[in-house]
């Protein structure tokens, strides 16, 4: 239970050094006008209007949601370190994963808030031009969230070892493979491509698959998203979201805070 | 029994590209005992921090072992009833006062109704009644100081850690942590503390360890260490005449002229007897009489010494 309390307190306190920070509201500002943008897009392209509201507003989401996620949450860990806080926060009886986690979970909760002001003035934008918003709009968000939490758990588990220009590294270089992962695959299975299969179908299967959570583009043409596709996409977040934080925690534990 | 006991603590770190190893702790033992002052003491890089943190949790020794309260260290159960402040002053600035408290309060398990009655009464304590809500960022330096002794005081643990409690502080602010540590000694309280200050220590400690470039020196209580006898007694006098002057010269070790003053350093008590009998027969004036007790900062200067007269004959050796 106190084990409970104390990620709860290291989860608030994330939270409240977050939006506390002025470059969260400088993203949000970037990101509010991006999807504005979509309306002056669509003038351009007589006809494709809620393709384009649909389109842009998706990628403003997701594309703030990732430099939030990225730079705030590795930012945040290691200000941590490096500033020393770590200090007397650790020197006192808690467990180590304990503040890892909570770290975790208030950056989760800062993307959830963040998405949800984003998503908000998507709709906003969707309801004045007249487009009815559709159910895929809302799973693609969801996935955008559940992909953001992965890519957060990334972030901390290279965190937990690493400096945090190369956690930042790692994460971004993760993130762009996790999104051809789909495309790599293919290439592996190609025909002529029989000696790349094994090492192109060990990467699909053990790197964070972020292309299987993207459904931005068919949510954006209207297409219709079986549920169980969105559950079991967001089971697999989950499931891999936990397995790098225990590495991550494990990894933590022993590492010495010079 | 020993609050803190350390056996044979010792840390490696490799840094650098080239993963040069240094040894900053050569294998420190310890022993803290229950109610008292205990200063660690040792010029900078000596490796006090470096103890501290192995001590915290907050590195792991490369060997040895340590106990807080019977606990082994680095068990999180060692940490309890521990309260430890951190050298320098690195704290969440983007908090208040009252914020930041609040926030170490909780990772303690210390009770919402305890924490806003005791908060308070800790800002009083450290001398910080009417910073509370002002953010961390807008103190200064002492302020920082006292905060993170308030934040050591949370949840009345009965072992305290301070890492140089005092560096950094005005004068007031250190008779001010002095009278703190002073204070928490008599309510009961063990206080482990280092300084690179010998004063600190001849004021305050019940028992020092001093430690020279990773490694204990000395270790036990004041009186041991220094020595009750007196080491010599300087004689400072005034109105004398050139054959006084030269026939005082005699008796004592070291003369020192200073304006209208004479200093004399005597070896012992019954130099001392003769020379003031001698002076006040002449109808000269004594300014001031004063025993010559050995003194840390003389043991310390004489380690250092040793130290480096065997780094210059190691030196010739490999010439
Ligand atoms: N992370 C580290 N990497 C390499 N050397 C270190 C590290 N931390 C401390 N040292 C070295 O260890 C020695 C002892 O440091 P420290 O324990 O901070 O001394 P003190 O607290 O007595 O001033 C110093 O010479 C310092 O340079
Ligand atoms: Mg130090």
């Amino acid at each position: 239970m106190s084990g409970l309390a104390r990620l709860g307190a290291f989860a608030h306190n994330t939270f409240r050094e977050a939006v506390r920070d002025k470059l969260l509201y400088n993203l949000l500002l970037f990101a509010g006008l991006m999807i504005a943008s979509s309306v002056v897009l669509a003038k351009l392209h007589v006809g494709y209007d809620e393709r384009i509201y649909r389109d842009v507003g998706l990628a403003a989401i997701a594309l703030f949601g990732t430099l939030i996620a990225i730079f705030v949450g590795i930012n945040l860990l290691h200000r941590e370190i490096s500033l020393h806080t770590v200090y007397s926060m650790l020197a006192k009886p808690v467990q180590r994963y304990e503040f890892l986690l909570g770290k975790y979970l208030g950056l989760v909760g800062l993307l959830a808030v963040e998405i949800s002001i984003m998503a908000s003035f998507f709709l906003a934008v969707l309801w004045i031009k007249g487009s009815p918003p559709t159910a895929g709009l809302g799973w693609a968000i969801q996935l955008i969230f559940l992909e953001l939490a992965l890519v957060t758990a990334i972030a901390i588990f290279f965190s937990s070892f690493t400096t945090p220009y190369l956690a930042g590294m790692f994460t971004l270089a993760l993130w762009i493979i996790g999104h051809l992962l789909g495309d790599i695959r293919a290439f592996g299975l190609q025909d002529g491509a029989e000696a790349y299969k094994p090492l192109t179908e060990f990467l699909y299967w053990c790197l964070p698959n972020l292309d299987r959570l993207d459904i931005k583009a068919e949510a954006a043409d209207g297409k219709v998203i079986e549920l169980a596709r969105v559950g079991l996409s967001s089971l697999y977040a989950v499931l891999y979201s936990a397995a790098l934080l225990v590495a991550g925690s494990f990894l933590f534990s022993r590492r010495d805070f010079r | 029994m020993s609050v803190i006991q350390a056996r044979g603590l010792r840390k490696v770190f490799r840094t650098g590209f080239l993963m040069r190893t240094v040894e900053p702790v050569r294998g420190v033992d310890l022993d803290v005992r229950e109610g008292e002052i205990f200063g660690f003491i040792g010029p900078n890089g000596a490796g006090k921090t470096t103890t501290i943190k192995m001590l915290t949790g907050l590195i792991l020794p490369s060997s040895g072992e340590a106990t807080i309260h019977g606990v082994p260290v680095p068990l999180p159960e060692s940490r309890r009833g521990l309260g430890f402040m951190p050298e320098g002053t690195y704290f969440h600035d983007y908090l208040t006062g009252r914020e930041f408290l609040d926030f170490h309060g909780r990772l303690l398990g210390v009770p919402r109704a305890m924490r806003e009655r005791s908060i308070p009464e800790l800002l009083q304590k450290v001398g910080l009644p009417h910073a509370g809500d002002l953010r961390i960022r807008r103190y200064s330096k002492g302020m920082r100081q006292r905060i993170g002794l308030a934040q050591a005081l949370l949840g009345d643990p009965d072992l305290l850690i301070l890492d140089e409690p005092m560096s950094g502080l005005d004068p007031i602010g250190r008779k001010d942590v002095r009278e703190l540590i002073l204070q928490l000694r008599d309510a009961g309280k063990t206080i482990f503390f280092t300084s690179h200050i010998l004063a600190d220590a001849e004021l305050l400690c019940d028992q020092v360890a001093i430690i020279l470039k990773g490694q204990i020196a000395h270790h036990g209580y004041l009186g041991e260490l220094l020595g009750q006898e007196i080491e010599g007694v300087d004689l400072v006098v005034e109105q004398i005449d050139e054959a006084l002057y030269e026939r005082l010269k005699q008796e004592a070790r070291r003369a020192v002229v200073q304006g209208t003053r004479y200093l004399f350093e005597l070896p012992d008590e019954a130099h001392a007897e003769k020379a003031l009998k001698l002076v006040l027969e002449a109808g000269g004036r004594v300014r001031s009489l004063s025993p010559r007790r050995r003194s840390l900062e003389d043991l310390l200067v004489s380690d250092l010494q040793a130290d480096s007269a065997t780094a210059r004959s190691e030196g010739e050796v490999e010439r």
